[in-house]
């Protein structure tokens, strides 16, 4: 069930009606079971995978709170191995054997172990990191096993979250499956503004741009230079906007109910360095390798060509974890070789910038740092959404040559797809660098906010798309 | 349930709500009517193509199909052959859903002599696109009744969606501001509806491999059928056309093979020239390897209105 249908406006309007009339104590068993229904609604049988992480990460919580000494970490150990084999099996097995094959291909010889065929279950990466989020926490002491097996499902399973995150602590969202909501129109007025404006992203501006970017990469070879650059910075709109549209409604909806999830995006088009980018590009994933994987090997306490190298692997295995793929891992490979290049010229580049006198003026500094940042993360996703590295490659070899025109002579679709941008500038550029208290969206009179997002709605009926079809993180 | 009215404004969430939705109403309301009004005062463009196709075309011959039908099917060539006025009703981009619908609509209107469906490679085979794309026949779903259960192929909730006046316009903002510019003297209805492409390829010839399993869409196969069958039940004479193609092809393609068989079932004539060796000697008659250029275009328009004369 996507969030942009009717399926999910009938679903969330009959979830939300039943879930304020439920008294408190049954609230949780309608949420499982919409939960259920909104994962269903995609691969039916699916739900028996979810269901065996939802077991074996249940008992295993208990018993690491139970245990003592090495028999946590044992336990701790079990549910991660159950946790990584399913992602594994569901995930990289298929590409793990085609790189096998490809070697043994090298030798002259046969695979002889079988594909799976399989399809990639909705939001797997997502749930299953939710998960293991769970245990690991259980494990350090910071949050105590679950008893009550329902809510420990719907930590897992509650649905504004379940297939795209962000990716919940339990420390964050399984207390508030305890706590009462009461309708408070404040804040139900607050969520559904929110879905608004994440609706807006999703379908008057990512899936407008996809328009062109698909047009372009989906015919890279027949495109020119000057249409794969255009295709490329348009993707690094679309993803954005696609991704945080979807983060904003799983936001909003959870809202609505009372419930709050982490913010997982903080104008990520700002950000003056590729550092920067990461704090605020997909937060809740971000935060999760930092603290489950880059604080365990060692962070940045440990030797600097060592912290050099868990930077390189915490953004490799990212990358693996966006998908199967090498685009993916070069994708990851790139996005940590900028961040080790840039902590080990920073001095340099200081001196530099100092010589050249930059510094005093900072609004022409951090506008040049916005646009290399930009650039460079840009030029990362052509691996990121290139079908396979062959593919990249082309493309970035054609955007090296600049030439050609942009695309076609379909004007109408550029227009639709830079007032777009444009719209979402202008939004994103005065949160970030203006004064706040004068706001459409949050103004002190009903009249001017509800002419506000009137307007946003029928931006959406009049140039939407309406077809784009599903999320881009889905997949992952 | 009082409380919570009481203590959290249940009631004034009501009341904002239902001005947020009247507010949306009126000005959904406002600006529909406006989009509808100007949409079909357009004097160019695709959507006064279809407009046209529907609602005011009445020539004897027509041709349906996609951009192979309207780049490469020439009126004004086909018109001397036959002695017949010919138009071409074809839209870039749209499958055997649209031209149905289409056909719907001018029966209700009028029967023509003759009609050439345009059939293509792959016409077949499962793409959401095709669905999709049948949102440009949403602005006649009120004024053309018959076309909507081809409307609804597009999805479960296109009746609600249509209780918006803004959203059979949805997207349409530009072209319809374009449409009304009237720059283009050379409007659709002089032209009837053809495009000719004025370029050369210049391309090396492709291989396609056409032996990978397709999977074939029954909806596509069903409207096939009921187009043929709405001609035949008027008696109008149908001729389906499979242009030349610049291919070097490696197997059949089961949308051709599969349109063939059933055309014969109906004993309707399927002219292929999908793998016709004097047009694959031809590149220079070719814009791109599905596309005849104006010059390619012509002498294949001349070609079939020979055969369809002759029949």
């Amino acid at each position: 069930m996507l969030f942009n249908s009717f399926h999910f406006l009938f679903f969330f309007i009959i979830v939300t009606s039943i879930y304020f009339i439920l008294p408190h104590s049954k609230r949780w068993i309608l949420l499982l079971a919409a939960s259920c229904y909104f994962y269903m609604a995609f691969v039916p049988i699916y739900i028996l995978i979810l269901g065996f992480t939802i077991i074996v990460d249940y008992i295993a919580g208990i018993c690491i709170e139970n245990a003592t000494g090495r028999r946590r970490k044992l336990f701790l150990i079990y549910s991660l191995v159950a946790n990584i084999g399913t992602l594994f099996v569901f995930k990289y097995f298929n590409f793990l054997n085609d790189n096998f094959s490809f070697l043994m291909k090298g030798f002259g010889l046969d695979n002889p172990i079988p594909y799976l065929s399989i399809l990639l279950p909705i939001g797997l990466s997502f749930h299953t990191f939710q998960a293991m989020s769970y245990t690991i926490e259980v494990y350090r002491g910071h949050q105590k096993a679950e008893r009550h097996f329902g809510l420990y499902a719907l930590y897992v399973m509650f649905y504004p979250q379940l297939v795209a995150g962000p990716i919940e602590r339990p420390q964050n969202l399984l207390h508030q499956f305890r706590e009462k909501h009461y309708f408070e129109s404040n804040r139900v007025f607050e969520g559904l503004k929110m879905i608004v404006w994440g609706l807006f992203k999703k379908l008057v501006i990512a899936d407008r741009l996809a328009i062109y970017v698909n047009g372009a990469y989906n015919n890279y070879d027949q495109q020119s230079g000057v249409a794969l650059i255009l295709a490329t910075i348009f993707f690094s709109f679309q993803v954005y906007c696609d991704f945080s549209g979807y983060s904003d409604i799983a936001i909003g909806t959870a809202r609505v109910m009372g419930f709050n999830l982490m913010t997982n995006f903080k104008r990520p088009i700002f950000a003056r360095s590729t550092g920067e980018f990461w704090k605020r590009w997909h937060i809740s994933l971000s935060t999760w390798f930092k603290d489950y994987l880059y604080f365990p090997l060692g962070g940045s306490k440990v030797a600097v060509p060592r912290m050099y190298l868990n930077l390189m692997i915490v953004f490799l295995i990212s990358g693996l974890w966006h998908g199967a793929n090498w685009t993916f891992i070069i994708w990851g490979g790139i996005n940590g070789f900028y961040l080790v290049f840039a902590l080990m010229t920073r001095k340099l580049r200081e001196q530099f910038w100092g010589m050249t006198g930059i510094n005093n003026f900072p609004k022409i500094n951090t506008a040049m740092q916005i646009l290399v940042t930009f650039t460079l993360i840009g030029f990362s996703r052509v691996f990121f959404r290139s079908e396979n590295v062959g593919q990249a490659f082309t493309i970035i070899k054609k955007m090296a040559s600049f030439n050609g025109s942009i695309l076609n002579e379909n004007l109408t679709m550029i227009a639709y797809s830079l007032f777009a941008i444009g719209f979402l500038i202008l939004v994103e550029l005065r949160r970030e660098f203006f004064d706040t208290s004068f706001s459409l969206s949050n103004h002190r009179s009903f009249w001017v906010r509800n002419a506000y997002y009137a307007v946003l709605v029928l931006l959406i009926l009049i140039v939407g798309v309406y077809d784009g079809g599903q999320f881009i993180y889905f997949q992952f | 349930m009082k409380k919570i009215i009481e203590d959290n404004g249940v009631k004034i969430f009501l009341v904002k709500l239902l001005i947020f939705i009247v507010t949306i109403t009126v000005a959904d309301l406002i600006i529909g009517t406006v989009l509808k009004k100007t949409y079909f005062k357009q004097q160019q463009g695709y959507d006064y193509m279809t407009t046209f196709s529907i609602k005011k075309a009445n020539d004897p011959v027509m041709i349906f199909g996609s951009s192979r039908a309207v780049n490469i099917f020439n009126p004004a060539v086909m018109e001397k052959e036959l002695n017949l006025p010919c138009f071409n009703a074809g839209r870039i981009g749209q499958s055997i859903f649209y031209h149905y619908a289409v056909l719907k609509s001018v029966l209700k209107r009028y029967k023509p002599e003759k009609i050439i469906l345009s059939f293509d490679a792959g016409n077949f085979d499962k793409d959401q696109e095709d669905y999709d794309r049948l949102s440009s026949l949403l602005p006649y779903y009120e004024s053309n009744p018959e076309i909507e259960p081809v409307i609804n192929l597009k999805g479960p909730y296109e009746k609600i969606k249509a209780i918006s006046t803004i959203y059979p316009y949805n997207s349409l903002l530009l072209p319809i501001l374009n449409g009304n510019l009237n720059r283009n003297k050379r409007s659709y209805a002089n032209i009837k509806g053809y495009m000719p492409i004025k370029k050369t390829t210049s391309g090396p010839v492709r291989t396609i491999d056409y032996t990978k399993e397709d999977v074939l869409d029954p909806e596509k196969i069903n409207t096939y059928r009921a187009f043929i069958s709405e001609c035949i039940k008027a008696g109008i004479e149908l001729h389906i056309v499979c242009p030349p193609y610049l291919v070097n092809a490696i197997g059949n393609d089961l949308s051709i093979e599969t349109a063939k068989k059933i055309a014969a079932e109906y004993k309707i004539d399927f002219i292929d020239y999908s793998r016709d060796s004097f047009y694959m000697r031809q590149p220079q008659l070719f814009a791109d390897f599905r596309h005849l250029n104006g010059k390619g275009a012509d002498l294949f328009s001349e070609q079939v209105a020979e055969i369809i004369g002759n029949n």
